[in-house]
């Protein structure tokens, strides 16, 4: 059977941009119902950040494991 | 981090801190386990729990060092 | 005409033969960044960056010689624009961050946010056309002063061993300490500086690349080798290369204030007292 269509180059770099798409949309959720809620109730900042910055942290580590591993398993 | 009682932490600034904290514990312990697998000859195994431990321990020390003022 | 733009540097050497000479359509690489050297100072090959850094630090050191010469108590001119840009480096980026003893640090900040904004503009200025800190030793040596700067302040503030004492978290169980400082140690002393002058690096590089890739579409599609589907394409192209450019404008003044606001966050913080 024939190829009919090929990826040549490094596959790496495609496996790092598929893997920013989930943390990207992860991030942008986590910040944007953070600020909704800073709007609806501004005294409560202090612990709306703080849960923000704990799911932030969560999703930007899968980014980063994306951007790592194609250098641990090679090409 | 400014002396007039501001806000303690700027956000932009806890972000970016984040972002370091798990990429160097990603590195360091990401290293410390292809270290061991060098001298092992185990192939990534330890690599891989070392990348996943210090993604952990940085998650845990961004946690620790922002949620308490 | 390729072969005298070529010999006079002002075009990159990867990126010149083959936009001109091809019939395919090549989108620009790393060809983009390479520059032949105009001329030689003995050893030295001078390229067109290093001459428009030149250029455009003597134009702002001119600027700002003139403006602040003869000052006065009630501005006038340019000292009351200069004055602006000083001030608001002073009260929005010092002063908040560091606070008040942070005045001693604004020469230095004024400096970064100047510069760094002059050489970022240089990307959409006519005839320069390429961003001087898209060249990473620009960016990597101003994070390099940063990073002096800031350890300096911290070991002259808390002393040698205080100011490696002062970067423990406190509060954490003792069993965890040992896992916990190898990645505080590196967080703060090696990948800070790096992240620092790889994000004005990146910014640079893809805004130029980006700009250059719907510039080259434009010529190709419309210019070199038109067809009639091509043409709409060439017209995208024209379209976002201007949206682009203006993209660029608020990337560049953007950067460079992240830039030396994170400059003054780690001056700040070694400043810090306790942790």
């Amino acid at each position: 059977m024939s190829v009919l269509a090929e990826v040549t180059g490094s596959i790496g770099s495609v496996g790092y941009g598929l893997a920013a798409i989930g943390p990207g949309i992860g991030i942008g959720i986590v910040f944007g119902l953070g600020v909704q809620a800073i709007a609806r109730q501004p005294e409560a900042y202090n612990l709306i950040f703080r849960n923000m910055i704990l799911g932030f942290a969560f999703a930007e580590a899968l980014a980063l494991i994306g951007l790592v591993m194609p250098f641990v398993y090679g090409t | 981090m400014s002396q007039d009682g501001q806000d303690h932490h700027d956000p932009q600034n806890v972000a970016w801190s984040i972002v370091s904290y798990l990429l160097s514990g990603i590195l360091v312990w990401g290293g410390v386990g292809w270290l061991l697998d060098w001298w092992l000859g185990s192939g990534a195994v330890f690599t891989v729990i070392g990348i996943l431990g210090g993604c952990g321990l940085g998650i845990y020390l961004g946690y620790m060092r922002f949620t308490r003022s | 005409m390729t072969a005298i733009a070529l010999a006079a540097g002002v075009l990159p050497a990867g990126a010149g033969t083959r936009v001109f000479a091809a019939e395919e359509f090549h989108a620009p690489g790393l060809g983009l960044f390479k520059w032949e050297p105009l001329f030689n100072i003995g050893p030295i090959g001078v390229t067109k960056p290093m001459v428009l850094a030149v250029i455009l630090s003597g134009l702002l050191i001119a600027i700002f010689w003139a403006a602040f010469r003869r000052p006065q108590i009630v501005p006038q001119g340019i000292q009351n624009v200069a004055e602006l840009g000083y001030l608001f480096i002073r009260d929005d980026i010092a002063r908040n961050i560091i606070g008040k003893k942070g005045d001693k640090y604004v020469p230095l900040l004024f400096s970064l946010f100047f510069f760094i904004w002059f050489f970022n503009l240089s990307s959409v200025i006519p005839f320069a056309q390429f961003p001087v800190t898209s060249r990473f030793g620009y960016p990597a040596v101003l994070a390099a002063i940063v990073y002096v700067t800031w350890v300096g302040v911290g070991i002259r503030t808390h002393g040698l061993g205080g100011f490696f004492r002062a970067q423990i978290p406190t509060g954490l169980p003792k069993a965890i300490y040992p896992l916990i400082i190898p990645i505080e140690y590196a967080s703060n002393l090696i990948v800070r500086p790096f992240t620092h002058s790889v994000r004005l690096f990146a910014n640079m590089f893809a805004g130029h690349l980006l700009i250059a890739l719907f510039a080259i579409t434009t010529w190709h599609f419309i210019v070199q080798n038109p067809t009639v589907l091509g043409f709409g394409v060439g017209i995208i192209g024209a379209v976002m290369t201007v949206v682009m450019t203006a993209f660029e404008l608020l990337i560049q003044a953007l950067q460079a204030f992240i830039f030396t606001l994170l400059a003054a966050s780690y001056i700040g913080g070694a400043l810090e007292e306790s942790h």
